[in-house]
Order: C-alpha cells, then structure tokens, then sequence
C-alpha cells in the first residue's frame, strides 16, 4: 500500500440549515480518506438521526482503520449497519406511536481504496448526488434513485423538465427503509476525478449545473468551494437543507502519466509488493 | 468410514437439490435451483465452511428459505440449517443430537466435535423410506435425506454386495437445464413492475409482516401527478395541518421500479477462471470482472462483484478509456472467461489458438479459449492463460 501514502487530499465542507427549515437534516463527514453526504427524511428526530447514524457508522469506519485494500467490503459492511440501525430506529418510532412512517436518508459517500493502484470508490443510494470536476468539465457520476430520473431514461420528460417536476424530491431508493435497498457502486481512477463533489439536493436542487461548474472551476480552495455552494444555494431561496463536500486529490493526478506509473510498478516490484 | 470428514455418503432420493463435495455439503429446496451451479463450483474445489456460507447468504437471508451446510474440518463438524430441513448427529457418547431448521426463526446452527454419523432430512414430507439408500461420493443429486457414513444395507450382508456405482457425478456443468438467464438472481420477481406510488418502496417479495405505515413522504394515492406542491415528509393524518411550508425540497421516497432488475445476483465466483497476462507487464486474475482501458471506470455495480480495473498505456490514444471488460462466464460460459468489447472507438482484435483473427462487436461477449490474445491496439495486447 506504498502508493497510497503517496495520494494527499484536501478537502472542504459546509452544511446549512438552509432558509426555510427548521431542522438540518443533512449530515456530512470529511475523515480522509472516507467522505460522507447523508439527506434524511422522516422529519424531526427522524430524518436528522437517520443521516446521523451514517456519519456516526462511518466515522467508526474511519477510525477503526479502515483499510483501502478492501475498500467495497467495508463500505458495504457499513452500509449493512447504518441499514440496521436506522431501520430498528424507525421501525421503534412506528411502533411506539412517535411517527407515523420510517426514517430515512439518502447516502454518497467517496471512499478513496486501492485495487492495484487507488481510485475512488463511490457510493450512492437516493438523490444526493458525486460531481466530477476535471479537465474544467463538471460531470454527474451518480444517478439518481428518483421518479425524476426515471421519466427521463425512460425519454418521458427531459432532464430540463426535471429540475421543475413536481415529484423532483420523490425518490426510489434509500437508507433505512423496511427493507434493504442496493447501493450503486463506481470506481473512478484518481486520474480522472482531481476534484470531486459530495452534496445534498438542496445544492443541487437549488443551483443549475453550469453555475456548480462555475464555482468548482473558481475556488482554487475546496474549503471556498463549499461555502461558496452553499452560499449561492442560499441566495437561491435555500429552501431546503443545504451541504457540499468537495475534495481535491493533490499531487497524484499530475504524477500519473505513463512514466510514474512505470516507475511506481518497477518500485513496487523490487519492494514485493507485486507479484 | 466412522468419520463423517469422508466423502461417502448415501442418499434417498427427494425434489431438494444435495451439493456434496469432500469437505462441505450443501441442500437447498427445489425453488433455489439456480444457485447450485456456482455453489458446486465452490464445493467441489473443495471450499470450507465460512466460503460456502458467505457464497449461500451473500443475497441476504431473507432469499433464501432453507438449506441445510455440513462442513467438517479437523474433527470439528459445523451445522446450520434453515427452514424445513433437520440433521440428526450421533456424538463420541452415542446420543443423538438434533438440529432442527423448523425452531429457529433464522437458522439453527451447531459446531459438535468427533462427530459418528450423521443424518439429514429435508423437506416437509416424511423421509421416504421405501427407496434403497444409494451411495455417493460427490456430486449434485435430488435428495430427500443424506447419510453420513453411507447407510448399511438392511440385510446385514458379510460381503456387501456392491451398491450400483450412483449416477455418473454431474460434473462440470452440473445443472441440468440451462436457465435461460444466465445471472443468478435471488430475487426473482415476476410481478410486472407497480407505479412507484402503489406502495411502500419494498413490499414485494416480503415474508416480513408489512409494516403497517408507509414510507416517508409516500403520497397520497389521489391523483398524484397533478401535485402542485410538493408533498409532505410524513404523511399526516390531520387534513387541516398546512402542507406548505415544509415541502420545498423535501426528499422523499417512493416506489423504485428499476430496483428488482438492478439487485443481480451475487457473483459467487470464488476461483479465477482465468489468467491475463498483459503486454506492459500486469497479471491479473479473472475471478470478477475486469475492466481494461487508458483510464478505466466501472459504473453502477453492486458491491457483490466489485471489479478490478486494469489502466494500460495508449501513448497514441488508440485505446478507449473504458475499452474492454473480462470477467468469468455465466450460463453456458461458466467455468470460462468471457470478453466484451464495452464500444471502444477503434475496437479490439481476437486471435483464439486455430481460428483466424476476429473483430470483437461492441457489447457482445465471447468466450475465451487459453491460448486466446486480445488486441487492443496501440501494442497492447493481453494473452488468456489457464488460472495459475
């Protein structure tokens, strides 16, 4: 795992209630080189726990040492917990006539892992959403678990009609319900992602993509990044509960042409850590 | 022949589906037929207790509805069974202990030492007892209840007279009729598909008692296309109760009706199926997909079949960034590697040993033959060798 020391992040993070809210329900987590956005639903201490529980099961993740060469084990094995936990949590609430329905969140999560060399791992299950800003192009690599997103693979509505359609929040998959729902997994070559996006629909649902890419390609600072997202989500009408995670990978992707990696392999030969 | 850790058993014939190999035994009822295949690879490679199990439940639980593993390892004999199966075993002091699938609400699990005999029942009927006890050393048959050592014949025989030799053991393509589809699926669903409103986001499939309140934010039957506002998070009794304020940005949930389609069946593949030995140096196994380009990515899989993704060097850009995928068979390619060209701009080139070079077409796999070299252009090739 010699490589990995060699990847440096920097990141920022930010979250705000938003204007109109009273109750934050989003969570993040920023503990490199595991990066969390977490939505939940269910209203108060419903909602706010169910993203909680995320952060809390992935920051043990974190701190129990995590170990990027099995990266997706771990992460689905957290999964696996945040699944139980906020189920047992939401099925008690309903039980004990707190609620009426279950918690639940939206997860993404950028888990940075190594399989023959690092990549990020992401994860993603609900409307949150993974950006990826590279080469001065700003890519959706997530896709969302939403009516929404359905009616438009299916040709039905185009994505411009998405933005305004009334079941734009209805989502098909998530964290925490009855009963488990499959995560996306995708891999990306650091390479490719020398900045990526964690946040919450009230980012992306408050600001159009050209202006997130604009933002993305102005703030040097991952740190003025986030704010600056959330800010404009505010200026928008922050209408809902607004949080970005932006993360930049520093001093790998400029040293990842041909030569390096030659030289990487021919290192890691000598020191056996290849076959 | 007193130690259950030999591979002879004996069997009497009933609809579950015995996967017997030297170290672990697997029983599955009729329904699960389409997990044996992968389940006797790993059985017969002669996987142990913790490999089969994590292979069995790796759809989760909650798909299967029975099975019964036996799995013996250095005089120690682990037991589980779920569902409406039963193992008898006779201990170093000659009691009998039971295992019973039936009194446990998950399943019934045991680990007993110096175990003599065993027996296991399965299905809800009464052993057939009229049937001869055939014997077996390994293999796929339909049983209705297995014996470990073999039952002796009724009629105390000085010289035995040799039992047939069972069936042939099925072997390498054990399953019987192929399936038309080649993924495993746990979960197969053959309800059309409701309108992500009908009900709560989980409700088929479900031995779970329905809960009784629906999901977050569900909404309300009534006409929902026509919403104005967006709906509530939680559903409220009170009509009166104004909807407006905190609905603006609401997540909510609903049906999915891509999700049954999307939760594939876990890639139980637990040996490489092949070796792929690259021109610029790499070696990589093929025991889960493999995605080979300049710069490859993979996109929306499920954590069952993580894949393995191979960057070449393209110094003319020749190759594709995700160019082509390599990943173990399904179906009739079980066993084998197949190749997928995934629409690389400038294709790739297969020379299989004593056939003329073949063009791959874009998102139609092929099967590989050792021997096989893949051209990807820009000098890399990458040349299929049996697994090491």
């Amino acid at each position: 795992m010699s490589h990995m020391k060699q990847v440096e992040l920097h990141h920022g993070a930010r979250t705000d209630v938003g204007l109109v809210r009273e109750v934050n329900e989003d969570a993040f987590l920023a503990a490199p080189p595991v990066f969390v956005v977490a939505d939940g639903m269910g209203g108060h201490d419903g909602g706010d726990v169910a993203s909680r529980i995320v952060v809390e099961e992935f920051q043990r993740l974190a701190d129990a040492g995590y170990d990027p060469a099995h990266g997706g084990d771990q992460a689905a094995a957290t999964l696996a917990e945040c699944q139980r936990r906020i189920s047992d949590y939401g099925a008690e609430r309903v039980a004990s006539g707190r609620a009426r329905a279950h918690a639940g969140t939206t997860v993404v999560a950028a888990l940075l892992v190594d399989d023959g060399g690092p990549q990020w791992l992401l994860v993603n299950l609900g409307d949150s959403r993974v950006y990826r800003f590279s080469a001065q192009r700003l890519e959706q690599v997530s896709v969302d678990h939403s009516v929404v997103q359905e009616l438009v693979d299916a040709g039905t509505i185009t994505s411009e009609d998405a933005a305004h359609h009334p079941e734009r929040h209805v989502i098909t998959r998530a964290l925490g319900g009855p009963e488990p729902a499959q995560p996306d997994y995708f891999l990306l070559p650091l390479a490719s992602a020398e900045r990526l996006l964690l946040c919450s629909d009230g980012i992306s649902g408050m600001i159009r993509d050209d202006e997130i890419a604009a933002v993305l390609a102005t703030a040097d600072d991952p740190r003025d990044a986030a704010d600056e997202l959330v800010e404009r989500a505010l200026a928008a009408g922050g209408r809902d509960n607004a949080t970005a995670v932006v993360i930049d990978v520093v001093g790998w992707a400029d040293a990842a042409d041909y030569d390096s990696d030659r030289q990487r392999l021919s290192l890691e030969q000598k020191l056996g850590a290849l076959p | 022949m007193t130690t259950p850790s030999s591979a002879l058993r004996s069997y009497r014939p009933g609809d579950w589906l015995a996967v017997l190999g030297e170290h672990a035994a697997v029983l599955l009822p009729p329904s699960e037929k389409a997990r044996v295949a992968d389940l006797w690879a790993l059985v017969d490679d002669g996987a142990g207790f913790d490999v089969v199990l994590d292979a069995l439940i790796s759809g989760g639980l909650r798909e299967l509805p029975g099975f019964v593993l036996v799995a013996t390892d250095a005089g120690t004999t682990r037991i589980v069974v779920r569902g409406p199966a039963r193992a008898t075993a006779t201990t170093p002091d000659g009691g009998d202990v039971v295992v019973d699938g039936r009194e446990a609400a998950t399943w019934a699990e045991r680990a007993l030492t110096g175990v003599r005999s065993l027996r296991l029942d399965v299905g809800d009927d009464e052993p057939a007892g009229v049937d001869d006890a055939l014997t077996i050393r390994g293999g796929l048959v339909r049983v209705g209840s297995v014996s470990q050592p073999p039952e002796q014949p009724a009629e105390p025989d000085p010289a035995p007279t040799p039992l047939p030799e069972p069936e042939p053991v099925p072997v390498p393509e054990p399953e019987p009729e192929p399936e038309p589809e080649p993924e495993l699926d746990p979960d197969p669903d053959p309800e059309p598909e409701p309108a992500p409103y009908d009900d709560a986001p989980t409700e088929a499939i479900s031995a779970v008692p329905p809960v009784p309140e629906p999901w977050p934010g569900t909404p309300a039957p009534v006409d929902p296309l026509d919403h104005d506002t967006p709906l509530p998070v939680e559903p409220d009794p009170a009509p009166e109760e104004p909807h407006d304020l905190d609905h603006d940005g609401d997540t909510l949930a609903g049906r999915s009706s891509e999700e049954p389609e999307e939760s594939r069946g876990p890639a139980l593949t637990s040996r490489p199926v092949a070796r792929l030995v690259f021109s610029h140096g790499d070696d990589v196994s093929v025991d889960r997909p493999v995605l080979v380009g300049r710069s490859p990515e993979a996109r929306r899989f499920t954590s069952a079949e993580q894949p393995r993704l191979v960057s070449v060097p393209s110094p003319q850009q020749e190759i594709s960034s995700t160019h082509l995928e390599i990943r173990p068979g399904s179906g009739a390619d079980h066993g084998s590697a197949v190749v997928t060209d995934l629409g690389s701009t400038n294709g790739s080139v297969l020379v299989q040993p004593g056939l003329p070079p073949e063009d791959l077409t874009p998102g139609v796999a092929v099967q590989l033959i050792p021997g096989a070299v893949l051209d990807l252009g820009d000098g890399v090739t990458i040349q299929v060798v049996n697994p090491g």
